[in-house]
């Protein structure tokens, strides 16, 4: 391969592996939004949306076989399923917090966090369950560039789903709603705005984009545990922030910008990959020294 | 819960001379009423006493077990305490506190075990480490607003710890072992008991020294950043001074914690110094009462005890324990002994 | 609150009661089981835990120890977390257990040597294979799997049989795959060969894709994975996705047939180094059979081992005809190469395994079957 194949390659995985922590980082920016948490319990929403994925395709697969479209309908029926897990989450656990201090609603995230984790722990035995499915290995070559048909599915599902949730975001009322919570809550609330009802759709949406990308990752691995949120909820709520917290368009940019370093990163010269993580932090607090509110994000003053 | 109290003994509400608060309710439950009748400066020191003998008395009438975890809560005492200086008194979000312990940790470790340094004149070493460390991480943060400084310091707890992994001098994955015990005056600091008493004197110091800076004029500018910024510089307080003596202090805290870790345990290795533990220390401070001393101690013991208690339940122990801490937070959202003043 | 500190309280009667209760002489006989059953390596924690209970209910089924003493097994969840497990393992010691069987971890395992040693506890290591462990260990401990040493050398004979120049090992970043893929680097090196990516990636990790690209960039004609099956099983899974067409081979910690199930038809042909276990010996195949049919999963990589620690243990509180800590480290080292399920056992002066027991499988028709060659 020349270098330039190899850049490509390497262009490509980065974007598929970006899409992913692009769709969960999706749900951390809104839930900041909304209510300035760091939902530390984001990951475990992506964990429990893999189960859920997974329980969803042995009922499909039946009639719809365990293809991308079973696997599908699986994935619809994960982010319905962990959505109303995310507006139950709230209710219980966020909502009583909201006039408390910041960290201790922090706090309370890490419990849920550790809640579901040690939940799916118990459930599961602790061992990983594979997740079989009927997608093969195929793909086609572009040059020496490698495009699998997975990765492609993969990439388009996760462009429509971000594409749809940019509508509703920009077009319709709970849109324009969860964009005026985020800016005032209290204000919204003197307008009549239904600001509850706005939160709990917040949370449906952001677990259920968490539930999807666990579905897919699932599938595309083959592999589910009960501690796989966790790596990859760090690795999103990173994203979330290089973008600029609570931007959508910044959550986007953040997971495929992770997504590329990370590609990028295993092939530094002279530095193992041992380093990788070292390289991708240390590029997160370059950006935030130099730019402290993210790429997209816009500059507050809070307070914890 | 309330109906099953007496009505309240007007003793127990003996007024608070140093904070009054008009807006305080009446203590109504029990742990309410213990601790407005303990905030006399009398009783406050028989009650230091009180918890002295017993912390003295303790290792000779139970079992090592017991000993050890006790020695570990102790452990988690002074990290707490330290990381609350950080995040309690300068209200600077830390999720990195992990790294100031490894470095403690790991600076010994290197000088005692690969080029044989005494291990007392190892520890001036590791506090520079730590200290300069502080310096490292606060600098560049001091800019940013809360939850930005949240991840920057998770970035550099995580940088840390790759770093021990893949060093040589650190050990790699496997760390370092065989990390020689200390002696003082002739006295071979060996075993678990011994370890149980240069905890309880380390604990004992962070809290006075912790007692110390809350009412130094260092506390008080750290209240004044804390609550505005903007006025507090306006007042005369160096802003980035402040905040990064808060963040020295703390490291320093952190170190002490971790130098006398890696004797104890006599091995270091990267997985105990993991973002997991950061959060466990974070966890035990706000959920004592951020700011409150008193409350800190008490959350460092609920996370070490805590899941020990439950060890019976075997594999469901972290479950229960993540449910008990769900409702802790539910029901005293400010943390179970929270700090008035703010 | 008054009923959360009642809560608390009542549980530290019952764990204080606990911990210091005195055993009757013609009791139970209660062994250690220490064990991660909490935290990222529960799985295989859980796994070890089933194979000992497994080993426990067929002595008591057979009559018990020492006269008809049932065995007991408590277990000391270590979290693979060095500070929990020598919590643990205090409380093992203050439980007064007869003898401890377990140590996965081997960062986790080191500390508690002190603390059995301390108490004169006999220790049986049956995971835990790092060589760090052996200068910590006071003399009450045995190892009862082979060291990375000894499968660092096995790799070494079989890539070298393939007739491979260059190798990439890729490992976990954790104590005991890091050691294990640095001896088989200088054991590559040292015997002329090119090691042409040396590689780490994290625990939980999916996504493989930019390092399979570079082992594919740096001609490697064999990859060696020295970590666990649930993350290897990903990685075979990626390597033959992307057409790498060259051999692969996994340490003894992704010995599984669970390994099957995650990477599917990708681990046809993959070879693995371990002990000889479950398929190759008659006693293993009922072992098998029968944890398939008590715990509705395949055994794990380290379930021979601890189901043979337990049986060791028991064997040698048998010969010592009683529950002195003294006299069962005595027997246990007086092993004489009697067959286990994984093999034979007898220890060398540093309490290791005297021989190297290392064989080679290969992945065929969804099962490990034994390689010749």
């Amino acid at each position: 391969m020349t270098w330039y194949d190899s850049f490509l390659q390497q262009l490509v995985d980065g974007l598929v592996l970006g899409s992913f922590y692009a769709l969960v980082a999706l749900g951390y920016t809104m839930v900041f939004g909304v209510i300035k948490l760091l939902n530390f319990a984001h990951g475990d929403f992506y964990m429990t949306g893999a189960f859920a994925g997974f329980g969803g395709l042995s009922l499909v697969s039946g009639f719809l076989g365990a293809g991308w479209l079973g696997i599908f309908v699986a994935m619809l029926l994960a982010m319905l399923a962990v959505g109303c897990l995310g507006v139950v989450i709230e209710r219980v656990a966020y909502h009583p917090m909201l006039g408390a201090p910041r960290l201790s609603i922090l706090i309370t995230a890490l419990a849920v966090s550790l809640v579901l984790q040690n939940a799916a722990l118990a459930l599961t035995g602790g061992q990983y369950t594979a997740f079989s499915t009927d997608l093969g290995f195929g793909g086609f070559n572009l040059g020496n560039l490698f495009l699998s048909y997975n990765q492609i599915v993969l990439v388009t599902i996760a462009a429509l789903l971000m594409i749809a949730l940019e509508l509703f975001v920009s077009r319709t009322l709970y849109g324009r709603a969860m964009r005026a919570v985020s800016i005032d809550k209290d204000m919204c609330r003197m307008m009549g705005i239904n600001v509850s009802a706005v939160i709990a759709v917040t949370f449906f949406i952001g677990s259920g984009l968490a539930a999807a990308a666990g579905t897919m990752a699932g599938a595309y691995y083959g592999s589910i545990w009960y501690f796989m949120g966790f790596l990859i909820g760090l690795k999103a709520f990173t994203a979330a922030v290089i973008g600029g917290i609570g931007s959508i368009t910044g959550a986007m940019l953040g997971g495929l910008i992770l997504g590329l370093l990370e590609s990028f990163g295993t092939h530094i010269p002279f530095i193992g990959s041992e380093w990788k993580d070292v390289f991708t932090f240390s590029i997160l607090i370059l950006v935030l020294v130099f730019k402290p509110t993210g790429l997209l994000g816009k500059s507050e003053v809070e307070r914890m | 819960m309330d109906k099953h109290s007496p009505p309240t003994n007007p003793d127990a509400r003996e007024p608070d001379l140093h904070e009054p608060d008009l807006h305080e309710p009446r203590p109504r439950n029990l742990l309410q009423r213990l601790y407005v009748a303990f905030e006399s400066p009398g009783r406050r020191r028989a009650l230091h006493l009180t918890i002295l003998a017993i912390l003295i008395v303790t290792p000779w009438i139970s079992s090592q077990y017991t000993t050890v975890i006790l020695t570990n809560a102790l452990l988690y005492v002074v990290l707490c305490l330290g990381l609350n200086i950080v995040v309690g008194y300068a209200g600077l979000l830390d999720l990195g506190y992990a790294a100031f312990f490894a470095v403690g940790a790991y600076t010994v470790g290197i000088l005692t075990q690969q080029f044989g340094v005494n291990f007392w004149a190892a520890i001036p070493f590791a506090l520079m480490a730590a200290a300069l460390a502080g310096v490292i991480i606060g600098g560049p943060t001091l800019r940013l607003r809360s939850d930005y400084l949240a991840i920057v310091t998770l970035g550099f707890g995580e940088i840390v710890r790759f770093t021990a992994r893949n060093l040589e001098i650190t050990g790699g994955a496997s760390g370092l072992s065989h990390i020689p015990e200390p002696s003082l005056f002739g006295w071979h600091i060996d075993s678990s008991i011994d370890f149980y008493y240069v905890f309880v004197v380390l604990a004992v110091l962070a809290y006075l020294a912790s007692q110390r800076l809350f009412d130094s004029r260092l506390g008080r500018a750290w209240l004044y950043v804390r609550h505005d910024e903007d006025a507090a510089e306006a007042m005369g307080i160096n802003r980035v001074a402040t905040k990064l003596a808060a963040y020295v202090i703390g490291a320093i805290f952190g170190a002490i914690g971790g130098i006398f870790f890696s004797v104890n345990l006599g091995a270091i290795s990267p997985e105990s110094f993991s973002f997991q533990q950061s959060v466990l220390i974070l966890l035990a401070v706000v959920l004592g009462g951020m700011g409150k001393i008193p409350g800190v101690i008490l959350g460092a013991f609920i996370v070490v005890l805590g899941p020990e208690l439950l060890r019976d339940f075997g594999t469901l122990r972290l479950l229960i324990f993540a449910v008990l801490l769900l409702l802790i937070m539910l029901f005293r959202p400010s943390g179970i002994w929270p700090e008035k003043r703010s | 609150m008054g009923k959360f500190l009642k809560l608390i309280a009542s549980a530290a009667v019952v764990n204080l009661a606990v911990g210091s209760l005195a055993l009757a002489q013609d009791g139970p006989i209660t062994l250690g089981v220490q064990v991660p059953t909490t935290g990222s390596e529960a799985t295989y924690g859980k796994d070890m835990y089933n194979a000992m209970m497994l080993a426990a209910d067929e002595i008591n089924a057979d009559g018990g120890l020492l006269n008809g003493r049932q065995i007991e097994l408590v277990t000391g969840d270590t979290a693979c977390d060095p500070q929990q497990s020598v919590n643990a393992a205090s409380r093992l010691a203050s439980q007064e257990v007869v003898g401890v069987v377990g140590g996965y971890c081997s960062g986790a395992t080191q500390p508690t040597l002190k603390t059995y040693g301390d108490a004169n506890i006999p220790f049986v290591i049956v995971a835990a294979n790092s060589t760090q462990l052996i200068p910590a260990n006071p003399g009450n401990a045995v190892m009862i799997n082979s060291t990375g040493d000894d499968q660092a050398k096995t790799a070494l004979d079989f890539f070298e049989g393939k007739g491979i120049e260059k190798l990439a090992i890729v490992n976990q970043g954790d104590a005991y795959s890091q050691d294990l893929a640095n001896l088989t680097r200088d054991a590559w090196t040292g015997a002329g060969h090119t090691v042409s990516a040396f590689e780490y990636v994290n625990k939980g990790e999916q996504d493989f894709s930019a390092l399979v690209n570079k082992i594919r960039g740096s001609g490697a004609e064999a990859v060696f994975w020295t970590a666990y099956y649930a993350d290897g099983g990903l990685l075979i899974r990626q390597l033959r996705q992307r057409g790498f067409q060259g051999t692969i081979a996994v340490g003894d910690g992704s010995n599984s047939p669970e390994l099957f199930n995650i990477a599917g038809q990708a681990a046809e042909g993959v070879f693995a180094f371990s002990n000889p276990t479950a398929d190759f010996l008659p006693a293993a195949k009922q072992f098998t059979s029968d944890y398939q049919a008590k715990f509705d999963n395949a055994p794990g990589p380290y379930a021979p081992l601890a189901y043979d620690g337990l049986q060791l243990m028991a064997w040698a509180i048998d010969k010592a005809g009683s529950t002195d800590g003294d006299a069962i480290i005595k027997a246990l080292n007086s092993a004489d190469g009697q067959e286990w399920l994984a093999g034979p056992i007898s220890f060398t002066p540093q309490h290791t395994l005297a021989r190297s027991n290392f064989v080679v499988l290969e992945g065929q028709g969804g099962k490990w079957t034994r390689y010749e060659k």
